[in-house]
């Protein structure tokens, strides 16, 4: 059981946000059930009252979440310090069984979350409140989503045991691994990359031919093909170490923290990009967000390539 | 969503801290205690930390302790001669050390007994060997003590001399032959330096043994794996390496600083009850403000917002305020009364500086703990007030 | 230009009490018209006052005020509505007396966060306007009765509003005060404003530029 003071202000944390989550819940509930614009009795003006409280507690969490995250980064590269074997937060997410399917649940209702706010901003913009109820059926459903990678963090937390040994991204992150993650790098170099970049041209065609949907799906792979080809590719030119595969490793002052930055560009143009398809709108909201997701893909994509290339031009040939 | 920020809401909100001066400034006032204390305890933490893994870094690679039954002996000094056989292995220095408990005072000294003609293991104790001969020292028995331990025997009337209890019941008068001060301030406060019989004598030690051996190693990387070999040369020794002592002084800290952790929840809670109902009661004055507000366009949202300006303004200057009071009571003041919790209540309590370490985690940590929460509490008060019915607030 | 259909408000105070506000009433305002709302407190014309703000939501019926059904807007909107159209004069002002007259003038603006310039101009517009600029940095609670109750009119009338509401405006003021109040009321008349006002002051009674006197009894209209 680790209980450094970082992990206890996240634990605390966790706690503020399941108790306003589970009002929020129970608000959900309640106007998915019986929310009525057109009525005029006291319930439903209750419900109305109620549903500012919803948002606001969901506007609330998602704010204090997102440099949580961080911090919650930060956290777990102070605890690898700790832990022998773990020289990042690699190390301490493989420590036990919970900290990857943890990390990727915080990452997806990051995702979750933000795409309750546009919803949510969209439908007051209508007098009559059209997404009202499709809004909180979607809270009620994200709730769990959001309890549950709750549940693991204090599973995590509590069950990091300091004396037993963990690997180190090294390990982890080769081919010599037997995890899931290996098998990553059976992918052949030039498969990866012309899918990297195959996909990203397709957003581009799909960009100017105005197809959202398509647009939208082709995001969604690009969030896939760009952690694959992250930790298997891109990542190694900026260790400058073609076994170096750790996508954490770069999160560190060693690096410039240029980590945040990449991992920041692909989620805001990804996020963008996917809610085109999910959420149905004004054109010119539509065309913004397109733009957005389009700009901010694009330095993800020039940020990634520049490392290769400035290798490339530096020493003359690839790794 | 990354819509303009209000600014006139914004200095709305600041008018209204201001119009309300005595709730806001009693608020700010406990919070920023608050946050001070937090603040405090983990910059001290911070400090003591580097101090003490500066220490650890001056420690020895390897010790090797005899180990029956649980409890540490005695161990043979001609171990030595299988460790140095070792390959990597530079140096195996046999250790006499102890403590002595001086009953009149209730104080523990701690006995190092040294060999003249060895290699030392501590840097400060060869400065102390070239500056003293300890030979010397072993034909009238004499010693050289630290200052605190000056002090103590000073105060119980021993000036030049004193009588130690053997074992066995029989004295032993050793000579204060000199004090020494070391750079090292965190420990060297209570140590008496002998000749390393004459250490052996007090403790009852036999000649051919030792209290430990320490190890150096040429390569600090082949630390892990030479103390393994030498513990499947001796199975009935313990051997630590300076690894496991820094995790076990990182644990003892970050142990120390939860339990101060777990106590500033409770008084958060508290305060978080406080602020809730100081919020919640509204006043005629406050809930018809509310009312014209509304009645002159003022959407719910943009009360709730300019009541989350409010709640972050008070608890943002609050947490600066608290960090800025923080450091200056830690690194300027050194922290008189908050150090004693870390450094132990010992009667003969260490003079050191807290070195200043910048962490920047450690200021994100204590924004975590203050900030998000004390504007949680005022959520569902700024909610409850922003939809009452206008119509009943303004007749 | 307002229509009251139907309209029936009833406020439930607990389970078994309820006062019912107004009785299934219909009102027709047009355009440019000064209306008098008369009757004693507790006759309902407030109520009539705050439906037509969009403030309360009725029990049942519907508020048409240009064409467009205010009565069910969500707040975001009933509020939008409100800064747009709707300038407010209340019962005892209702100013905040700790702001300055300039602090108190603005509100109606903030939510919609104007520009610095032309917040100050529609700011200086209204000033000059009601004769006030010259007080525009002084704390409220330390003007006159008559100062007051020209930061009041002036604030509702920032956004230029098309109707211009009054609840009891002359309840705490000497007849100088109320017969200056309404020379006012004049000229926002002549500026072709829909002005509702609900009184029992007699001085409202027989004005030559009011053109309709409703009686309000008990939630009911007096025919």
């Amino acid at each position: 059981m680790i209980l450094s003071p970082e992990v206890i202000s996240i634990l605390i944390l966790d706690i503020v946000f399941v108790f306003f989550a589970l009002i929020a819940f129970y608000l959900s509930i309640r106007i998915s059930l019986y929310w009525d614009i057109n009525s005029t009795s006291k319930m439903q003006y209750t419900l109305e009252k109620q549903s500012s409280l919803a948002a606001t507690i969901i506007k609330y969490i998602f704010i204090i979440k997102l440099p949580l995250f961080l911090f919650f980064i930060f956290t777990l590269d102070k605890i690898s310090n700790v832990l022998t074997g773990a020289m990042c937060a690699a190390g301490v997410v493989d420590a036990t069984s919970y900290g990857t399917y943890l990390f990727i649940l915080k990452i997806i209702n990051i995702y979750l979350f933000g795409y309750w706010l546009m919803l949510h901003y969209l439908d007051i913009k209508y007098e009559n409140l059209p997404y009202v109820k499709l809004k909180f059926r979607f809270f009620t459903i994200a709730f769990f989503v959001f309890i549950s990678e709750i549940i693991l963090e204090i599973l995590m937390f509590s069950s990091i045991d300091i004396s037993k040994m963990v690997s180190c991204c090294g390990t982890l992150y080769s081919s010599s691994a037997t995890s899931v993650i290996s098998s990553i790098f059976l992918i052949p170099t030039s498969v990866l990359l012309s899918l990297f970049y195959g996909i990203f041209l397709m957003m581009i065609c799909f960009y100017y031919l105005k197809n959202r949907y398509m647009f939208s799906i082709m995001n969604f792979l690009f969030i896939i093909v760009s952690i694959i080809s992250l930790i298997s590719f891109f990542g190694t030119y900026i260790y400058e170490l073609p076994t170096h595969h750790c996508p954490f490793c770069f999160l560190q002052k060693d690096y410039y923290y240029v980590g945040y930055l990449i991992y920041t560009l692909l989620f805001i143009g990804t996020f963008y990009g996917i809610s085109v398809g999910i959420i149905k709108q004004k054109n010119q909201y539509i065309q913004k967000k397109l733009n957005i997701s389009l700009i901010f893909n694009l330095l993800y994509v020039i940020l990634v390539s520049a490392y290769p290339l400035i290798y490339y031009i530096k020493n003359g040939v690839w790794l | 969503m990354l819509s303009k920020i209000n600014l006139y809401l914004v200095q709305y909100a600041i008018g209204s801290i201001l119009r309300a001066k005595y709730k806001s400034l009693f608020i700010t006032i406990i919070f920023t205690f608050l946050t001070f204390l937090l603040t405090s305890i983990f910059f001290i933490s911070n400090s003591i930390k580097y101090e003490l893994n500066s220490t650890v870094e001056s420690l020895p690679q390897i010790i090797v302790q005899k180990i029956k039954a649980g409890r540490q002996y005695d161990i043979e000094v001609n171990n030595i001669e299988q460790i140095l056989e070792l390959n990597g292995v530079v140096d195996a220095v046999a250790r006499v050390w102890g403590y002595y408990y001086f009953e009149n005072a209730g104080v523990n000294f701690s006995i190092v007994g040294l060999n003249q003609y060895e290699t030392q293991y501590k840097k400060s104790f060869t400065n102390i060997v070239e500056k003293f001969n300890l030979d010397k020292l072993s034909k009238n028995p004499s010693m050289v003590v630290g200052q605190g331990v000056y002090k103590v025997l000073n105060d119980n009337y021993y000036t030049k001399y004193f009588n130690f209890i053997k074992p066995d019941g029989t004295f032993k008068q050793v000579d204060i032959a000199g004090i020494f001060d070391s750079n090292i301030q965190l420990e060297s406060n209570d140590v008496i330096v002998l000749q390393q019989d004459i250490a052996r004598q007090i403790m009852g030690m036999r000649e051919d043994m030792a209290t430990d051996i320490v190890v150096k190693v040429a390569n600090p990387k082949e630390i892990l794996m030479i103390a393994s070999k030498i513990k499947l040369m001796f199975p009935d020794t313990r051997v630590i390496t300076n690894e496991d002592l820094k995790v076990s002084y990182d644990n003892i800290f970050d142990y120390k600083s939860g339990i101060f952790l777990a106590l500033f929840i409770i008084s958060l809670f508290t305060f978080f009850i406080i602020i809730y109902d100081k919020s919640s009661g509204l006043s005629s004055e406050e809930k018809r403000e509310i009312g014209i507000l509304k009645a002159v366009g003022w959407t719910v949202d943009d009360i709730l917002k300019e009541k989350f300006y409010e709640a972050f303004i008070i608890s943002f200057i609050a947490y600066l305020l608290g960090v800025i009071l923080a450091f200056t009571f830690v690194y300027i003041f050194q922290a008189p009364i908050l150090r004693d919790i870390f450094v132990g209540y010992s009667q003969l309590k260490t003079t050191f500086e807290l070195p200043f370490i910048f962490d920047i985690q450690t200021l994100f940590l204590v924004f975590f703990l203050s900030v998000p929460i004390y504007i949680a509490a005022t959520i569902i008060p700024s909610w409850k007030s922003a939809t009452i019915e206008t119509d009943e607030a303004i007749r | 230009m307002i229509k009251l259909k139907n309209i029936t408000k009833i406020y439930q105070m607990n389970k078994n009490d309820k006062v019912i506000a107004l009785n299934n009433i219909n009102l027709h305002f047009k355009e440019g018209e000064l209306i008098v709302l008369k009757g004693s407190s507790g006759s309902g014309k407030s109520t009539i006052l705050s439906l037509i703000a969009a403030l309360s939501k009725p029990t049942s019926g519907e508020v048409i005020v240009d064409e467009k059904r205010i009565s069910k807007l969500p707040d975001n909107f009933a509020a939008l509505y409100r800064r747009e159209n709707i300038g407010f004069v209340f019962q005892k002002y209702n100013l905040i007396p700790t702001l300055s007259v300039k602090d108190n003038i603005i509100q109606p603006l903030i939510p919609a966060n104007p520009p610095e310039d032309e917040l100050k101009v529609k700011l200086d517009n209204v000033m000059k306007r009601f004769s006030i600029e010259h007080k525009k940095d002084l704390i409220v609670r330390n003007l006159s009765g008559g100062e007051q109750q020209r930061v009041a009119i002036a604030r509702a009338h920032i956004n230029n509003p098309k109707i211009i509401i009054a609840d009891e405006p002359t309840a705490n003021l000497d007849e100088k005060l109320s017969l200056d109040f309404i020379k006012i009321l004049k000229q926002l008349k002549e500026s072709n404003k829909t002005i509702i006002v609900a009184t029992h002051d007699p001085l409202f009674f027989d004005l030559d530029f009011v053109d309709k006197v409703i009686e309000i009894y008990n939630g009911n209209i007096v025919e």
